[in-house]
């Protein structure tokens, strides 16, 4: 099984082996957090007060979630991008089940509770995501068509619900029992708002999932060199098919924790976010190749991305600049290690000859 | 496989059936003034839809049968629709053109064919082609939100500003108008502009991190409703919704909604029914005994929408 020196957890099932390439370049991505803290904290002394930490931290947080299920994702070798889109088809869906849903074939009207109308929620996220998956594993569609595909229809159903509106009557009635989804998807608990809760609860259960479990192994594995784990018996097609399950899950939490915080239900919500998520797998140090990447990495990487473009507006750079400086962060990231890798290779052509 | 293609080959005859059936469903000439053409952008969205709805009723009201056919901003769907148009023998078209320089052709082909062509809500960059361009006065509209900002604000302090979508002229247009009204004022200093790209999530994001900045901020002009309701979602949130005065634009029923509860100081309607009346009486008047409007472009007064008037207000429509 010894086919991908990368790949963290060895098949026996032993915790992750200290790996110098991966601990290098989650080193550089935690440098580059360190270097960005530091300049806007001396630019602006708001920067490190501690509300703006924890606003910056709820920016990130949605995208760390996205950025967690494109890394089960780009692991394999794949792409999604249709997460932005099931961002705000989920977002719809619970803002129209909040609204009241009319039962097909009957003149009632379901007023579900707000538990159900998460649920429910998950449920189509997942259901696009498992579409997505169908058509990448069974039909042999690369990901990047079947996705693109996907963006636009998840985004023409978001449409189709809400008539082009926005649904912003999500208050619930008392009378009727459903109330309660802006307090419970937009609380607080112990001052620390929901979606930074989750983003935690993600990452240690996806590094479980990642470290501990088969399915986390032969993910790695068939990320690394697909054909080789399906001859040592990985089931490559059912991990394919499961990583954008989970993906679409991750993205549907998103929509209804974004419809929560905006207190409204907007179609066109979470447009682009899947290449904020794309930034953050990539900075974190994942190979889009496959079969190398952490969720640790994955998190620095989404902090590196959204403290620089929070501080951004907290300095007053302007507008232009800032898409121009983000833009060129990603490139130096990957370029950095690219670099290094070319030096690397020419230093050991030296010593062998 | 092969049942498959089948299905999906039905799936496309019925598709483009459906859309020719809508396309000539009532042009047969039978009604007395024969039939008016409308194209417009996107009914799906309440602002397009409320211009469908008033073309479709005055047009009726004068004994017109109509079409209506949506080309969503595509100039190439636009040509289309107006060659049905052409080729239906419509008596007009009522247009909302799709881009300035994109539409002038697909007009040209219709008056070159002697179908009258009168323009609402956008303008087209070449004139003396369409009858008529009826579109919204957005410098106007802007100068009225921002005086009565500036009265809620009390003449002065420091403020934020919530800039639309930078490539898109009706921004500028917008924030020119509203600083030349503020700028004057010697008590009010603007602290921060950023772009929201006319989005609410944006707005919200954005006047998030300002608040940051500068807790202490006592306004905040943005150039359409969503920025605003954006804004107003943030100080919601920090517990500032009283102390800081939002202006918005567009007159959309989430900010009347807003207006009504106080949130927002004002917004500013744009007229989309009174433009789209206009143009079919204008058309009904070119019909009848060759009438042309006193000039071909005409800018339709936007209203401001406060507290007293907003009740009024719903689906773009004041009553």
């Amino acid at each position: 099984m010894n086919l991908n020196p990368f790949k963290r957890g060895g098949s026996t099932g032993t915790p992750a082996k200290f790996d110098r390439r991966a601990f290098i370049i989650e080193i550089r991505a935690l440098i580059a957090l360190a270097i960005i803290v530091i300049f806007f904290s001396l630019l602006s002394d708001k920067f490190l007060q501690y509300s703006n930490l924890v606003l910056m931290t709820r920016h990130v947080a949605m995208n760390a979630i996205l950025a967690i299920g494109m890394l089960l994702v780009i692991l394999n070798g794949g792409i999604d991008l249709s997460v932005g889109s099931i961002v705000g088809l989920s977002g719809v869906v619970a803002g129209y089940l909040m609204q009241g849903a009319p039962v097909p074939f009957t003149d009632q009207v379901a007023y579900p509770n707000i538990w159900a109308v998460l649920l429910i929620s998950l449920i189509v996220g997942i259901l696009f995501g498992w579409l997505n998956g169908l058509l990448i594993a069974r039909l042999n569609i690369a990901p990047f068509i079947a996705t693109l595909g996907m963006l636009y229809v998840a985004r023409g159903f978001a449409k189709l619900i809400t008539n082009g509106e926005t649904f912003t009557k999500l208050d619930g009635q008392p009378n009727l029992g459903n109330t309660g989804f802006i307090d419970t998807f937009a609380a607080k608990p112990l001052g620390i708002p929901l979606p930074i809760w989750v983003m935690i609860a993600f990452a240690i259960a996806f590094s479980i999932i990642l470290n501990r479990t088969a399915f986390g192994r032969w993910l790695y594995a068939s990320g690394g060199n697909p054909r080789a784990a399906a001859l040592t018996g990985v089931p490559v097609v059912k991990v394919n098919v499961r990583i954008y399950v989970l993906s679409g899950f991750c993205a549907a939490a998103v929509g209804v924790l974004f419809t929560a915080d905006l207190h409204a239900a907007i179609p066109n919500m979470g447009e682009f976010s899947e290449l904020n998520a794309i930034a953050a797998v990539v900075i974190g140090g994942t190979a889009l190749s496959g079969g190398r990447g952490t969720i640790r990495g994955t998190l620095i990487g989404a902090f590196v991305i959204g403290f620089l473009v929070d501080g951004l507006v907290l300095i007053g750079v302007s507008v232009f600049w800032q898409e121009t400086i983000k833009g060129a962060v990603i490139i130096v990231a990957v370029a950095v290690e690219e670099i290094q890798r070319i030096l690397e290779r020419r230093q050991k052509l030296k010593s062998a000859s | 496989m092969l049942r498959k293609y089948k299905v999906l080959a039905a799936a496309a005859a019925i598709t483009l059936g459906l859309t020719g059936l809508a396309g000539c469903s009532s042009s047969d000439d039978s009604a007395g003034g024969g039939t008016i053409a409308i194209i417009t952008v996107d009914p799906a969205n309440p602002y397009w839809k409320a211009e469908v709805d008033t073309a479709v009723a005055t047009a009726t009201e004068l004994g017109y049968e109509t079409t209506v056919n949506a080309h969503g901003n595509d100039p190439a769907k636009q040509t289309q629709f107006i060659d049905a148009a052409i080729s239906a023998g419509v008596k007009a078209i009522i247009l909302d053109p799709a881009g300035a320089d994109e539409s002038v052709g697909a007009v040209q082909k219709a008056t070159d064919a002697g179908i009258p062509v009168f323009l609402v809500n956008a303008e087209i960059s070449a004139q003396g082609v369409a009858k008529a361009q009826i579109v919204s006065n957005n410098a106007q509209g802007a100068t009225l939100g921002a005086q009565a900002w500036v009265e809620a604000m009390g003449g002065k302090g420091e403020y934020v500003e919530l800039f639309g979508n930078p490539t898109d002229n009706n921004a500028k247009v917008r924030a020119d108008a509203y600083h030349a009204v503020i700028d004057q004022i010697p008590g009010f200093k603007l602290l921060q502009k950023e772009t929201a790209n006319w989005d609410r999530a944006q707005g919200k994001a954005k006047m998030e991190l300002m608040l940051q900045a500068h807790p202490n901020l006592k306004g905040v002009i943005a150039g359409n409703d969503e920025m605003a309701l954006g804004a107003i979602e943030a100080l919601r949130s920090a517990g500032k919704l009283d102390k800081v005065k939002v202006l918005g634009f567009d007159g959309n029923d989430d900010a009347v909604a807003a207006v009504i509860a106080g949130e927002m100081v004002a917004t500013v309607l744009q007229p989309i029914v009174d433009g789209t009346k206009a143009a079919v009486n204008q058309a009904h008047a070119f019909l009848t005994d060759g009438t042309l409007p006193a000039s071909e472009k005409q800018a339709i007064d936007c209203i401001l929408i406060t507290k007293e008037n907003a009740s009024g207000l719903k689906g773009f429509v004041l009553s």
